[in-house]
């Protein structure tokens, strides 16, 4: 029962973060702040729930198969997220998108005009 | 292209076998033999694709020891407070944002000092890397900041990535 409680509330944790994440894509005035917001959900949204499975699958299920290949999807995707989103906003950017309004400062802009 | 080393081959062998002892988790004869003789062949093939320098740079336990901290201690505690930040942002109806891409110097010269902070820069919510540039020897990261507090680039860089390139430089140049 004890056990149950402290996995919610990493679940609790994760979703909550996850919720900001998406709540900031659809709100995000450009792409590349759009881009910013669901870096919350790859990082402690993805932890939050994966801290609770782990936690659920090693002590509630006595498995650490299962345990295991959990922490493995949640390492995998906090290894991959940022190549993605770091190729995402550099093919936006050479892809000729600009946020609506000016930028505070566009030093790529300014080394790399064309 | 590179040729392959003896032991970058090495390196990628025990990182192959260690994900397929994790991912099956069986210990009988026939699964770790068959995970062995697979990894091999993968690390004969793929080895020079993944490691450019040298292979064996954190096998030393202080090197591995400073990298599991940073990523357990400071990465966390970064990871957090920025993600704490964001989510303030994104629940206050994402109006006060000040978004920008500033250019800041790195002190890292090897390629994984900068993979590593350049990843750990896109992973804290609020901050993007988008390139990289040399210039007289210098390395520089353009990176998307959420909220331009700084335009100075020193200041800028401090603000950014100062606990975490100090973190990276205790395990990698």
């Amino acid at each position: 029962m004890a056990l149950r409680i402290v996995c919610d509330i990493f679940f609790a944790i994760g979703l909550v973060f996850a919720f900001a994440g998406t709540k900031g894509i659809l709100k995000m005035p450009d792409t590349f702040s759009r881009m910013q917001a669901q870096t919350c959900i790859a990082t402690l949204g993805v932890l939050g729930v994966v801290i609770g499975g782990v936690l659920y699958a090693a002590i509630g299920m006595h498995s650490a198969g299962t345990a295991i290949k959990i922490a493995v999807i949640g390492l995998l995707i906090l290894v991959t997220n940022p190549i993605g989103s770091h190729v995402l906003a550099r093919g936006a950017y050479r892809g000729g998108i600009r946020p609506e309004k000016k930028m505070e400062t566009d030093d790529l802009g300014r080394d790399f005009d064309d | 292209m590179q040729k392959t080393k003896l032991p970058a081959v090495l390196a990628t062998f025990v990182v192959c076998y260690a994900f397929w002892i994790l991912l099956t988790w069986t210990f009988t004869v026939q699964e770790l033999a068959a995970g062995a003789i697979v990894s091999l062949a993968i690390a004969l093939f793929s080895a020079r694709f993944f490691v450019h320098e040298k292979a064996g740079w954190l096998a030393n336990p202080v090197r591995f020891l400073a990298c599991l901290g940073y990523w357990i201690g400071t990465f966390m505690k970064e990871l957090i407070s920025a993600n704490l930040n964001m989510a303030r942002i994104c629940f206050g109806g994402c109006r006060d944002i000040n978004p920008g891409i500033v250019k800041i110097p790195t002190d890292m010269q090897s390629d994984y000092g900068i993979a590593a902070v350049a990843n750990s820069i896109t992973l804290t919510p609020g901050t993007i890397t988008m390139e990289t540039t040399e210039e007289d020897g210098q390395n520089y990261l353009y990176v998307h900041w959420i909220d331009v507090k700084e335009t100075d680039p020193e200041k800028a860089g401090e603000a950014i990535k100062g606990s975490l390139e100090r973190g990276v430089r205790r395990f990698w140049k």
